[in-house]
């Protein structure tokens, strides 16, 4: 019993304050800003595996539910980031980053009913939380609205790409395959969770 | 919901949406390596098969979801991961979970023997066994990461591995189907339980 | 069935938006540094940096510090490029391993081109990215690592070069059916590959301002033959789209060719830069195929609607980017001359 609160202390404690910014640099493609936005996104893996779940939960729910998600994912991404390219502090909140898409992977392997509406709230704010963590640590590195334009309308493309697979599959064990997709994202949040207690995530 | 193994619609859709993503790959793969953390991609993949036991537990628990048939054979893939990596997580956070060896050991005897039996359990039943061997398992083996390696990666790379694992134990299942092929599972579950047994014997002396 | 690329179309406008600080979609020239063995101890340093968007290029030159300078550096301005030009005392005559630098290139699109001459007569090239703004000087490469460079040439050439990716996009507008689409790419990827080794082999040159208004003039004729597509019409560049597809390919051929310098590269080499570079310009052309024709799907399944008046914007903007294109080049023609 002593030694779980003797862990459970720390983890509280990190999980409230956190503040070391694992300050990203951008990485050059060659090929100027929007690009090289588009290449951030295409390596951060715990943006691209919410974005995953997410867009695969979206594509769960239906046509309705995917249209809106591409909407209101690209649409609060891109307003968030704008915030937060003009914040003078870099926000970086990495257990906030990983419970959402831990949060997110855990629904898409449960598969509940959804209403359209609901989902793409969830992914508005998935958005909003990431497009802020973007737009500030762009800002810090000295990169700009078009880095950001370039982020965005890679998530946007992701996004659509995605829901609309999942909606066009029909037999069921694609759609269990789906799920499992998401039990995946889930495992690793878990896993990333437990990294992060102990420091070296 | 029928379980229909070959939609060719869906096959080709799975095969065009791997291209898409393989058109795309090599340029992250490319900027991975040249941040020099991509060992811990590969060392999560390669970690889950460097241990007999393991690979062995993963296999029988893909085994016998196949034996137990709809909805087992569908939820136990869905539930598993996150149970392991639940196991993984006590494991980092410094949470202890007594008699890890002899777990693993023993989960290797009672999923044998369960597949032996040909042991038809309640749903629930199965979970809370497979869910408690998970435990074990990804406490064991979720934690180890060299150092300067990205943790991020080894986990995706860890979690990928495992899945692989079971997937192959349910493809393997698949034979249930027809007569032979429940024999030949039976008799793997027994290789599973004396591969149990040697670990335990391993883990108490 | 069409109105679903609109949305297709409106990306294509926020992805303009993005490279419009990178101002007229202008066709990105390469940089080029020469190293020549004039005696043993003596080599001749010739740095060609391009004018980047109107002003001087941002990327400067530091060679090794073993390196002595000898007599005066010269710098010439031309029409399209500053020439720095230096004679260097190599103590020991050896270059190889040595490390040239361009820092300031990292902010910048421009790929620059090393060529090396000694006096035994070898001579070799190697390609400096943005992305390491350093080359260490080698003798002979394994064939490999220079198709890879070029390989990878080739594939930032067409991702960057909007014009050509704008007029693909309205080929796909216009076509419809698969077996259209396969002849209309097919018949575009032949032209300029043909064109493209024409212009590198060096069998004919076209100069750069009037072929990027050409180019330009391309896009703006798609534009009316896309609205000709929505209003139900038909012509003879919609019932054939191919021939359209190759007559103009045949052009951005040329343009291609700006992006792959061959100036004071060994003769031996140029078949297999030519080859890798088209190369890459195909994979580039078909990832946004590919990625174009599965965006129109997945708008499709999830059942996208639009305004009526939308469905006229993908013309209309392909028509009038055309346009201010071609405007904005047949100037710059007349003003340089």
């Amino acid at each position: 019993m002593k030694m779980i609160h003797a862990s459970i202390l720390p983890t509280l404690a990190l999980l409230v304050l956190s503040p070391q910014a694992a300050l990203a640099h951008l990485v050059t493609s060659g090929l100027g800003p929007f690009y090289d936005g588009a290449l951030h996104l295409a390596i951060s893996p715990d943006d691209l595996l919410g974005l995953v779940a997410v867009t695969l939960l979206a594509g769960l729910c239906g046509a309705r539910a995917g249209r809106l998600t591409v909407f209101s994912l690209s649409l609060s991404w891109f307003i968030a980031g704008l915030v937060g390219l003009n914040l003078p502090v870099t926000i970086d909140l990495p257990w906030l980053s990983i419970l959402s898409f831990l949060v997110l992977g855990v629904l898409v392997a449960i598969n509940p009913k959804m209403h359209p509406k609901v989902v793409a709230s969830l992914a508005g704010l998935f958005g909003l939380i990431h497009g802020l963590f973007n737009g500030s640590a762009l800002a810090a590195i000295g990169a700009g609205p078009l880095a950001l334009t370039g982020i965005v309308v890679t998530v946007l493309v992701i996004a659509l790409l995605i829901s609309a697979f999942v909606v066009s599959l029909h037999a069921a064990w694609t759609r269990i395959a789906v799920r499992v997709a998401g039990s995946w994202v889930a495992a690793v949040g878990m896993l990333m969770f437990g990294w992060l207690v102990r420091g070296t995530g | 919901m029928k379980i229909h193994f070959l939609c060719r619609k869906d096959v080709r859709r799975m095969i065009m949406t791997l291209f898409v993503v393989f058109l795309f790959a090599p340029v992250s793969a490319w900027a991975h390596v040249e941040s020099g953390q991509a060992g811990g991609f590969f060392s999560g993949l390669s970690h889950p098969v460097s241990g007999l036991d393991h690979v062995l537990a993963m296999v029988a628990v893909g085994l016998w979801g196949a034996q137990l048939g709809r909805p087992a054979i569908w939820l136990l893939p869905v539930a598993f991961p996150m149970m392991m990596a639940f196991g993984g997580m006590l494991g980092l956070m410094g949470i202890p979970v007594p008699g890890i060896e002899i777990g693993i050991a023993v989960s290797g005897i009672v999923l044998g023997a369960l597949i032996l039996g040909e042991t038809k359990m309640p749903m629930i039943g199965a979970l809370i066994v497979v869910a408690f061997f998970a435990i074990f398992h990804g406490h064991a083996h979720g934690t180890e990461l060299e150092a300067g390696q990205n943790a991020m990666l080894y986990s995706m790379g860890f979690v990928i591995c495992t899945g692989t694992l079971h997937a192959i134990g349910i493809g393997m299942g698949l034979v249930h189907r027809w007569k032979f092929g429940r024999l030949a599972l039976r008799g793997a579950g027994s290789v599973v339980m004396a591969g149990g047994l040697y670990f335990l014997w391993g883990a108490l002396s | 069935m069409r109105r679903y690329l609109v949305l297709m179309s409106a990306f294509f406008m926020l992805f303009l938006a993005g490279l419009s600080g990178i101002a007229s979609a202008h066709e990105s020239q390469p940089g080029l540094l020469e190293v020549r063995q004039l005696n043993t101890n003596r080599y001749e340093v010739i740095w060609r940096a391009p004018i980047y968007y109107g002003k001087p290029h941002p990327a400067t030159l530091q060679l090794p510090e073993e390196w002595q300078i000898v007599g005066e550096p010269t710098a010439r301005q031309l029409s399209d490029s500053a020439l720095h030009r230096r004679v260097v005392e190599v103590p020991g005559g050896s270059i190889n391993g040595s490390i040239i630098r361009l820092p300031g290139l990292e902010a910048t699109i421009t790929d620059v081109f090393v060529r090396i001459s000694r006096l035994d007569g070898s001579e070799t090239s190697q390609v400096v990215r943005p992305t390491l703004p350093f080359v260490e000087l080698r003798g002979e490469r394994p064939w490999y690592e220079s198709s890879r460079e070029y390989l990878l040439l080739g594939l930032h050439h067409i991702l960057m070069g909007i014009d050509h990716l704008l007029f693909v996009l309205g080929l796909l507008i216009i076509v419809s059916g698969r077996s259209m689409l396969i002849k209309t790419i097919t018949a575009f990827t032949v032209a300029h590959s043909i064109t493209l080794a024409i212009a590198t082999l060096g069998y004919a040159t076209v100069p750069g301002p009037p072929l990027n208004a050409a180019i330009a003039l391309s896009i703006l004729f798609l534009g009316p033959e896309i609205v000709r597509v929505w209003r139900g019409q038909t012509s003879f560049t919609i019932r054939h789209p191919w021939v359209v597809a190759f007559g103009f390919g045949l052009l951005h051929g040329f343009g291609f060719a700006s992006g792959l310098s061959t100036v004071g590269m060994p003769t031996s080499e140029i078949p297999l830069a030519l080859l890798m570079f088209n190369i890459g310009v195909e994979l580039g052309q078909l990832v946004f195929v590919v990625l174009i024709l599965q965006l129109y799907r997945s708008l499709k399944v999830l059942e996208f609607r639009w305004p009526h008046w939308m469905e006229f914007a993908p013309g209309y903007t392909i028509g009038s980017l055309g346009a201010y294109w071609t405007i904005q080049r047949t100037l710059m023609m007349f003003a340089i001359n």
